[in-house]
């Protein structure tokens, strides 16, 4: 008895343990993440711990995160297809635009309140997807490099916006969507709520699917996808359909919170979104999915912005410690895999003039073109 | 007697690995010398201690009788030791004439370029060659075999002594080499010691004057080229003689409908009224110079490059291909002719790699993957595929060359083909990989498939081909059936 006790309780130790070890191997830099987001709210905690750790502050966060932290997924997405998506805001303001010019419109027209909210949001995601599909079309078919492409539809999209409103902001929403922007469910925020949900089918999407894996492969090489028969614009477009919802669901959170719409708004969040992106794992180059990394980057960096905030640091300084996050994890990044490498070689013996220089580095790998 | 290059007890560990240990190796000027050995038997290793690079745990490096005391590849070069890498480190966005230039300008730390100056520069080194090349075109407009001879070029611009060419020949097909040998030819009188690096034991055969053969980073055999004959080559390379003479078993392709057939094909300006069958279970070589259509027979055929004229039969049933999606739907798979930016992603897993050309085998109809049945797929090919790793879901690029390679082939094997069209699939493979290789192959045919190889490699052409087509200015030229099949009459028919 006693025996089978310990054996099963060595068991479960055995089990734990792999467990943690595939967790670390795995996930070491979300745990990194997750590390330097409870450094920064001990240190901020300790500042000021009747302001920081207050109910108020926490909840003016889990208010915050979402907006931004789903631009930077969308981003992030971009990123694994070896592009970006600087239409992210552009597409959030035109889909928070429609919620709230329908809202009124809905009730206008007497329908009930549940009936107008769900044509608004669909109306707001179908206006996403179809701004994503634009954007994955003139990068792949019209082979516009994605910084460029995205930059011009982002243009398109404000003014598009502004053109539609005459640059005037937009009042208002459905009572179903402004109980979603303020409510609050086990004291944590609905949009909280929805933010995670969106980021666990996003990650499954990018890493459960046969459309994630192809989208990695994709961005990590055109050229070896091509010849395993994908379909480039197929899987580009699909991508870009992808983020350009995602940017709809950011519009979506942001209008329901502040229940206003403005052509305008969240100009500020666009370079933030990239900088949590990039924070959260994604490779600028292509090929590599880091869905989880780019929520856990959008808590660290509202919780810097929220700490500056309460030592009463003036927001430029906040700008120049975003820069400096965004370089410092470029160095960090590359450093680290020129670090690997020496231990590489190191552990076995060099390659052969034949064989590809070990590990090559995130950059060499988009080379051959 | 003097030497160019005199290394002594030259020993290098990574870690706790001995990449190298007491390598001698001597260079008299005006000598071709041979660096030959399998992957990871310590030649890149060597070239690196040599040129500066890498700085050895032991021993002792002379160059034209001085003694090299700190390591540097400054210090290297001074001393007139050049190395040509595989990839030749050519800037492609300028002229011939300024590469050719670039090395003199960064030793003399010229500030202030002057065209002039180069191109004179760049013409006197290729007339002392006696070579043919365009000063003004920019590099990334030029052949292979162009840059090879530019990287060389530059090389001379310098007062060298000690060439290293690390696989010059790889990209380069028959009548390039030969003009290559030419210019080695002119170095040798010149006075220069040459030491290139070669898998190909038929060219080491005909460049050098002496190998010195590396196995396991240690010299295993030296000596003058005639005191080798083939087989003593490869037993050296790699530890025991592997059977590579024709082996070719009958193959039964009886009343049934060959596995590819192709008639009158074409792309405008590439190729033209092309018409070959493949029978189940055979395997047809298919061979000519480079540039002369064989790689575009290839890809359009796998719709990489879609077919104008003509029709495209698999087992019978004539396809519409127009994609290398609807060439694979058919049953065609294609292991490309450049691996690394063709074949795999480098970055990616080997598993992901293996499945990634046959993702509806592991995945639901809706397109979600199954995780677990993603996992044996692979080990199962990993397996099968004698692919050394321990860990699949290491990216591709933490293996060797020729592992490389069977992970490519391993993902089109995963695909079912009824056809498997291969294009130089054992170039830059040491011979063990090669022969593995060849063996896969050889099973495949035997289970049915029909194989398509493209390839530069008489001896590999005669050791698994059933027959031979000959491939010349987008035409099919001839083509040797069964006991024809032999390396005189491939060569015959390929210069003439």
């Amino acid at each position: 008895m006693t025996d089978m006790k310990t054996s099963s309780t060595a068991g479960l130790r055995a089990r734990a343990t792999s467990l943690w070890q595939g967790a670390t191997r795995h996930h070491a830099y979300d745990l990194g993440l997750l590390a330097l987001a409870l450094v920064v709210a001990v240190v901020f905690t300790l500042i000021n711990p009747s302001v920081y750790a207050s109910q108020l502050n926490v909840e003016s966060i889990a208010f915050s995160v979402p907006e931004v932290g789903l631009m930077a997924l969308a981003i992030s997405i971009a990123m694994t297809v070896a592009g970006i998506d600087l239409s992210t805001v552009a597409v959030a303001n035109l889909s928070a635009l429609f919620i709230a010019w329908y809202s009124a419109v809905g009730e206008a027209a007497g329908q009930g309140p549940i009936v107008s909210t769900l044509i608004a949001v669909a109306g707001a995601l179908v206006i996403g997807a179809v701004a994503g599909a634009v954007n994955g079309f003139v990068i792949s078919r019209l082979k516009v490099a994605p910084i460029l492409a995205t930059l011009a539809t982002m243009q398109i999209y404000t003014g598009l916006a502004i053109a539609l409103t005459r640059g005037e902001a937009a009042y208002g929403v459905t009572a179903p969507l402004s109980e979603f922007g303020m409510g609050d469910l086990l004291g944590v925020p609905y949009v909280f709520w929805f933010f995670v949900l969106v980021v666990v089918v996003v990650w499954a999407i990018m890493t459960k699917t046969t459309f994630g894996l192809k989208a990695t492969l994709t961005g990590a090489s055109k050229v070896v996808s091509e010849f395993t028969g994908y379909s480039y614009s197929g899987v580009i477009v699909r991508a870009y359909v992808l983020t350009g919802v995602i940017s709809a669901l950011a519009g979506l959170v942001m209008v329901s919170r502040t229940a206003s719409a403005s052509a305008g708004y969240g100009s500020s969040y666009l370079m933030l979104a990239i900088t949590i992106a990039v924070l959260g794992g994604a490779n600028p180059f292509g090929g590599r999915v880091a869905i989880t990394g780019a929520a856990l980057a959008a808590v660290v960096l509202q919780l810097i912005s929220s700490g500056l905030n309460m030592v009463d640091v003036s927001a430029y300084i906040y700008q120049i410690v975003q820069g400096a996050i965004l370089a410092g994890v470029f160095v960090v990044t590359f450093e680290r895999q020129r670090l690997l490498q020496r231990l590489a070689r190191r552990r076995t013996a060099p390659p052969e003039p034949g064989a590809p220089q070990p590990a090559p580095s995130v950059v060499r790998e988009k080379e051959p073109a | 007697m003097s030497f160019a290059l005199r290394a002594r007890g030259i020993s290098k560990s990574f870690g706790g690995v001995k990449a190298l240990t007491d390598v001698d190796l001597d260079v008299v000027p005006g000598e071709v010398l041979c660096l030959a050995g399998a992957n990871g038997s310590g030649k890149s290793t060597l070239i690196k201690i040599i040129s500066g690079v890498e700085t050895p745990d032991s021993g002792t490096i002379e160059i034209d009788g001085e003694e090299i005391v700190t390591s540097s590849v400054a210090a290297a070069v001074q001393r007139g030791v050049q190395v040509i890498f595989q990839d030749m480190s050519l800037f492609p966005n300028l002229t011939v004439a300024e590469n050719i230039a670039m090395s003199e300008r960064v030793k003399d730390g010229v500030k202030v370029i002057s065209g002039k100056r180069a191109r004179s520069l760049a013409k006197s080194v290729i007339e002392r060659l006696g070579i043919d090349l365009d000063l003004e075109a920019r590099v990334e407009n030029i052949s292979v075999a162009d840059r090879q001879l530019v990287a060389i070029c530059r090389a001379l611009a310098l007062d060298v002594k000690v060439l290293f060419m690390d696989e010059p020949t790889t990209a380069l097909t028959w009548h390039e080499i030969e003009s290559l040998r030419q210019v080695v030819e002119q170095l040798k009188k010149e006075q220069v010691g040459i030491v290139f690096v070669s898998h190909k034991t038929e060219e080491v055969f005909a460049m050098s004057d002496r190998i010195v053969v590396l196995r396991n980073g240690v010299v295993v055999r030296t000596g003058a080229t005639a005191d080798f004959t083939e087989n003593s080559l490869v037993e050296a390379l790699v530890g025991y003689l592997p059977e590579d003479q024709r082996r070719v078993e009958i193959s039964d392709t009886g009343e049934e409908p060959p596995a590819l057939s192709v008639e009158g094909i074409g792309v405008e300006s590439l190729f033209a009224d092309v018409s070959f069958a493949v029978g189940r279970g055979e395997i047809v070589g298919l061979t000519g110079l480079l540039g002369s259509g064989r790689s575009e027979i290839a890809e359009a055929i796998f719709g990489k490059l879609p077919i104008d004229t003509g029709t495209i039969a698999v087992g019978g049933e004539t396809k519409t291909i127009r994609s290398v999606a609807d060439a694979i739907t058919a049953g065609i798979g294609y292991v490309p002719e450049d691996r690394l930016t063709q074949g795999v992603v480098l970055g990616q897993s080997i598993e992901r790699n293996l499945v990634s050309a046959a993702l509806g085998k592991v995945s639901s109809s809706a397109g979600v993957l199954k995780e677990r049945l993603l996992a044996e797929t692979s080990r199962a090919s990993v397996a099968e595929l004698q692919i050394k790793t321990d860990n699949a879901a290491l990216p591709v690029s933490s293996l060797s060359g020729g592992n490389q390679q069977r992970v490519v082939l391993g993902k089109w094997m995963l695909t079912d083909p009824k056809v498997l069209i291969l294009n130089g699939p054992t170039v830059g493979v040491d011979a063990g990989s090669k022969a593995t290789i060849l063996e896969i192959l050889r099973d495949a045919a035997r289970s049915g498939m029909g194989v398509l190889l493209i390839s530069d490699d008489v001896p590999e052409l005669v050791s698994v081909c059933h027959r031979v087509l000959f491939v010349r200015r987008g035409r099919l030229a001839g083509e040797l059936a069964h006991d024809e099949v032999a390396e005189p009459a491939i060569r015959e028919r390929l210069v003439r």
